[in-house]
């Protein structure tokens, strides 16, 4: 693969060899998202349960209160306590708060790359929020979509996080194209080792692996398929310069995901909505 | 290939001709395509989904079953704790409940595949739309629609869950019976709206894995087409299970508190659950044939009506299965699916059996053929009944059969068989004994003079036919 710059050549020297000996620098999920996680797995869990694992995280509790008490989430509403807003919102969404707002760019320290982080996690939840409603479209899990599209970018993630580990004073911030041909080349392996490292379930370790060649997925193509075309739509409805109308028609998900042209329409039918939401999940 | 020929060879493709073209490939459409090729005709079948099969193989009658075989193991294995210290994990992922699901699919689109190919039916993936009487437009997942032209056509486009204005199903923590099984997690309780056979059966298997299901319907007993001793059984078991029936009771508004799912019932009673299945019946999937072009309309029940060939008010278009309307039912889809294709070529059958058997997939299971005992009072005023009750039958005892029961009718005289109706493990294979039977015209006198094996369930029958004998008022024989 060639790239513009010999430093992009020895990053990727570096990607290779970290990949091969599995020795990819991903940081530790939060313990508290550990803990959300299995919450929200386990039938007999409760409000009074999540409202003690978040009120470990003084920080995370505050930030989920502010959104919870959104208007995109409880217009009119004044909620006080987070078993309140927990009561409100439900298990689900609320944890669903949490995890967004924790995996964020907070959890990566990539001295020179905090925009583009912020970027992509943005650019995360709006594909999350979009896989759901993909999801719900197809009849298909809308629980487990949410996660997949909120950490389908999180190899570029690490591939900036690395980057700037070997970044020295001198070298500046890496071009675009460069950047483009690292994440191309290595973002599958590197969500594989994340998926690994964090222990995250097989179907959502396979979309963010597979989303890219979601015909190579071995069990959950059509998962890895919601996540790509979920992508798209996210990619399409922030700038349509990036992505037109009639490259999200033509996209080679739809076959797999069998969604029509009037399905799409559907699906577009919800962008405003989508948009309040993930303005509110942003703040 | 050059420009030209690809163009030439797109431009043939565009103009397909078919001498039939079916419209879905459920039941009735796969049964009456490989009918008309057969006849030697030049048959496409087209298909809106990935997979052949339409919603009876991916979201209704295979997985449903498909979940209810892993139930009935549970059920099993705690009925025989003793032996195998048997508990339910917590934690269950509805994937590991319908786990042998994508084997049992991808068997079935293999064979059907193997079928189509065999038969040189052309398979086209895409949604139907009629331009004219003669052509249809297919507009697919990618790329541009096509036209195809055929002599005739058969709609089987099925059915799709009816969603009531106050139930806002938003596959998430609303389903409907399309969607239910896209659960990610077993839930902790579930309400089930309806009380018809796919809310008898969905309420029941939950409640079997555990889940605390309450099962809510306007009429006073679900399954109200059978007679009440059968239903009592039913509910009865459902109830030992843990389940709760809530019957005459109008559902007013249903919600997600962002909790639960909350359900307000007109007598003021509040029920609050995990999730929610809405099983309100099913409507005719006609939405995107664009009716209206070829001036066919649907009737008062929103269904398409057809003469006794299954012939609509357009001369060179068909239909059948769910869209027809009732009896809706698999066996019943298919068999129209051949006769349909005989009648459109003039290719002589007999009449269709109305004796068709109905099987409800329930725990337990329930089938019945012929007349039930409250339709044969009507019919014929004086009857005799013959009932055995499965834990007084060998083999139910041995099995550990609870709530099952055969019954028999019969007209006055207590010879001539009027109905079988069965509640139990094993009742739609069984019902098929008294199917034959009424069928043949035998008198009930068959099922004493017939040897079975034994144990065997079907001692039932002889055990029923023997108390509808004692009965008679002329006891002119042995018995």
């Amino acid at each position: 693969m060639n790239y513009n710059s010999a430093y992009a050549q020895s990053i990727a020297d570096q990607l290779v060899l970290a990949i091969q000996i599995n020795k990819i620098e991903v940081p530790l999920l939060p313990d508290v998202i550990h803990r959300v996680l299995s919450l929200t797995q386990d039938p007999e869990s409760d409000a009074a349960q999540l409202a003690n694992i978040l009120q470990s995280d003084p920080t995370l509790s505050g930030h989920v209160m502010c959104i919870a008490n959104s208007a995109a989430y409880t217009p009119n509403a004044n909620l006080v306590s987070l078993q309140q807003a927990i009561t409100r919102l439900g298990i689900v969404e609320i944890s669903n708060i949490a995890i967004a707002t924790s995996l964020n760019n907070k959890l990566f320290k990539a001295p020179g790359y905090e925009k583009h982080i912020a970027n992509i996690w943005q650019h995360s939840l709006l594909t999350a929020l979009w896989s759901k409603e993909v999801a719900r479209k197809q009849r298909v899990s809308v629980e487990a979509a949410f996660l997949c599209g909120l950490l389908h970018s999180i190899g570029k993630i690490v591939i900036l996080q690395t980057i700037s580990d070997f970044r020295s004073t001198q070298e500046s911030i890496m071009g675009d194209y460069d950047l483009g041909v690292l994440f191309s080349e290595y973002q599958s392996d590197i969500c594989a080792g994340v998926a690994k490292k964090w222990g995250l379930p097989e179907v959502i370790g396979e979309a963010i692996t597979y989303y890219t060649h979601f015909e190579d997925a071995p069990t959950h193509a059509e998962t890895a398929a919601t996540v790509q075309f979920s992508h798209q739509i996210a990619t399409h409805t922030s700038d349509e310069a990036d992505l037109s109308m009639e490259a999200l028609r033509t996209s080679s998900t739809l076959r797999l995901l069998n969604l029509y042209p009037e399905d799409i329409d559907d699906l577009l039918a919800h962008a405003e909505t989508i948009s309040k939401d993930v303005k509110a999940l942003s703040r | 290939m050059n420009t030209t020929e690809n163009n030439h060879a797109k431009e043939s493709h565009k103009q397909q001709k078919f001498d039939l073209i079916v419209i879905g490939s459920g039941p009735a459409g796969q049964k009456s395509a490989v009918q008309a090729a057969k006849l030697g005709k030049r048959v496409a079948l087209v298909e809106r989904d990935r997979y052949l099969g339409g919603a009876c193989v991916h979201r209704g009658t295979i997985p449903s079953k498909t979940l209810r075989e892993n139930a009935l193991r549970v059920t099993h294995m705690r009925a025989n704790a003793k032996l195998s210290n048997f508990s339910l994990s917590e934690n269950l992922e509805m994937s590991v409940l319908i786990n042998r699901l994508d084997e049992v699919l991808k068997a079935h689109d293999s064979y059907m595949e193997k079928q189509m190919n065999r038969n040189h039916i052309e398979r086209l993936h895409g949604c139907a739309e009629f331009i004219d009487k003669h052509h249809i437009k297919l507009i697919q997942p990618l790329g541009d629609p096509i036209t195809l032209e055929s002599e005739q056509f058969i709609i089987a486009t099925g059915s799709y869950p009816r969603a009531p204005d106050i139930i806002p199903v938003d596959h998430e923590h609303i389903y409907d019976s399309d969607s239910i099984l896209s659960m990610l997690y077993l839930p902790k309780s579930l309400t089930v709206l309806g009380g018809g056979v796919i809310a008898s059966e969905y309420a029941s298997i939950f409640q079997a894995l555990d889940v605390k299901v309450t099962m809510i319907d306007k009429y006073p007993q679900p399954l109200g087409f059978l007679d009440s001793d059968l239903t009592n059984n039913f509910v009865h078991a459902f109830e030992t299970m843990g389940g709760n029936w809530v019957g005459n009771t109008m559902v007013r508004k249903v919600f997600w508190d962002g909790t639960q799912v909350v359900t307000e019932c007109e007598d003021g009673n509040i029920i609050y659950s995990e999730k929610l299945l809405c099983a309100a019946g099913r409507i005719s999937n006609t939405r995107s044939l664009q009716l209206d072009n070829i001036g066919l309309a649907l009737n008062k029940s929103g269904l398409i009506s057809v003469n006794e060939k299954l012939q609509t008010d357009v001369d060179n278009i068909y239909a059948v299965g769910d869209v027809i309307g009732p009896p809706a039912l698999a066996s019943t889809a298919m068999e129209q699916g051949r006769r349909v294709s005989c009648n459109a070529y003039d290719v002589p059958i007999g009449n269709m059996s109305q004796m068709i058997p109905t099987g409800i997939y329930g725990i337990p299971e329930l089938s019945s053929v012929g007349l039930s005992e409250n339709a044969a009072r009507e019919q014929y005023g004086d009857i005799i009944i013959g009932k055995a009750i499965f834990e007084e039958i060998a083999r139910g005892q041995i099995s550990g059969i609870q709530d099952g029961m055969l019954k028999i009718v019969c007209d006055s005289e207590g010879r001539k068989l009027l109905g079988v109706m069965i509640v139990g493990e094993g009742a739609t294979e069984l019902v098929h004994i008294g199917q034959m039977a009424l069928l043949a015209n035998a008198d009930v006198d068959i099922f004493v003079e017939s040897i079975f094996n034994f144990p065997t369930l079907a001692e039932a029958y002889r055990v029923a036919a023997l108390a509808v004998i004692g009965q008679r008022k002329n006891k002119t024989d042995a018995f």
